[in-house]
């Protein structure tokens, strides 16, 4: 029996589509298996142009829209209600906040935890700052969002400027700065981003830490 | 020459299926793409609405073109929404440029660029070269095979849709304690 030429043709390139996917899946899983042994990077590239993104304000549960460098420097917290060390991060920002130190700065509060998650933090259901969950997967992807928390400042014109795990009210102070820098190729702020513990240590806190 | 011109016309309808197939795994990122060229404030059920409408016309799109080879009309079409494409990656490139296009949703990060607008531009010479007049011998197809290609075609879709879903949920964030 002969097979048409469009048939064979067609075999063909759906084996490659096929192919191509299973790369990714594979991959994926690579990721996921090694991703304790082998962590990826955190956070933006500093320099990058920061993406658009969009979250569900809890405040009024109204769709909002982000889009980086419309001419105000952003401060963004990657966060999670069920975090201890997001928490800490919450009332750092909440102290800089209510010190009037984000003035002419929008600071965001982001989370892929739906708004009943809040209850579980009193810093999360108290805070004055503006929060939200996060609608596109891509979003967490395109900032390298892979553990919170993780502060990202933005400058007027969309550009990265700094982005590291961050808890602590002179680690917020040094990102509101990074946030305020002149336009990209001027002066820079060293940000030391505060290490992850031994992993053993990890461990033994992730439970009190309230971490899945 | 005829097989160049089936491995294109194959080959696009594979693409259109997987991008389709991809962004319908996450259809608020792609409504986020949208909104860059929707130059007036959109509900957000309506922009995902729209999202989810390209997605899905890309995938009818893609498995008709792969199931009914001898329609020249699906490859007058694939070729419009190729020069679609050229014509939103110069857009984007223009006004949009470094921001992320979600075009196959969460499976690969492409972002308006030059390059991008050159992908575009080669996809749409692909598609060109699938207008090219086949035999129709080369094109007939039987029921079986029919089936077979359409349910290969919806295979496709949920694989894609299942890869980007995986690459989604695999970056999503994780609460971590850091040293204080």
């Amino acid at each position: 029996m002969k097979i048409p030429l469009y048939l064979a043709v067609a075999q063909w390139t759906l084996l490659f589509a096929f192919g191509l996917l299973l790369i990714v899946v594979y991959r994926q899983l690579g990721r996921t298996l090694h991703k304790t042994d082998t962590p990826a990077p955190l956070g933006p590239a500093v320099g990058s142009k920061a993406a658009s993104l969009e979250y569900s304000r809890f405040a009024d549960d109204t769709v909002q829209y982000l889009t980086p460098g419309d001419g105000q420097p952003t401060l963004l917290a990657f966060v999670d209600p069920t975090c201890l060390a997001c928490e800490k991060l919450v009332l750092a920002l909440g102290t800089a906040e209510r010190a009037g130190e984000f003035s002419g700065l929008r600071v965001l509060l982001l989370t892929s935890s739906p708004k009943s998650y809040l209850k579980v933090s009193d810093a999360f259901r108290t805070t004055r700052l503006e929060c939200g969950r996060i609608l596109a997967q891509a979003t967490t992807q395109e900032y390298r969002a892979t553990s919170t928390p993780l502060l990202v400042a933005i400058d007027r014109d969309g550009v990265v400027r700094a982005a590291a795990p961050a808890i602590q009210l002179a680690e917020v102070r040094t990102f509101s700065r990074a946030c305020l820098l002149p336009p990209a190729g001027g002066e820079s702020i060293p940000i030391t981003p505060a290490a992850p513990q031994h992993e053993n240590d990890l461990e033994a806190a992730a439970p009190a830490a309230g971490a899945d | 020459m005829n097989v160049l011109v089936l491995c294109a016309k194959t080959a696009l309808a594979c693409l259109l299926i997987v991008a389709g197939g991809a962004k319908l795994s996450d259809p608020a990122s792609f409504a986020s793409t949208v909104r860059l060229f929707i130059p007036v404030r959109v509900a957000w059920p309506v922009l995902s609405a729209a999202a989810v409408g390209v997605s899905l016309g890309e995938v009818a799109v893609g498995v008709a073109s792969l199931t009914l080879p001898a329609i020249t009309a699906l490859d007058v079409l694939v070729f419009a929404i190729a020069c679609a494409f050229v014509a939103v990656s110069a857009m984007g490139y223009a006004f949009h440029r470094g921001r992320s296009c979600r075009c196959f949703g969460t499976l690969f990060q492409r972002k308006f660029d030059a390059a991008g607008v050159l992908r575009s531009a080669v996809i749409a010479g692909i598609a060109a070269v699938a207008l090219v007049h086949v035999g129709a011998a080369a094109l007939q197809l039987d029921a079986t095979a029919r089936v077979l290609l359409l349910a290969a075609a919806g295979l496709l879709t949920l694989a894609a849709f299942t890869a980007a879903r995986a690459r989604g949920t695999g970056s999503e964030p994780e609460p971590k304690v850091v040293a204080q």
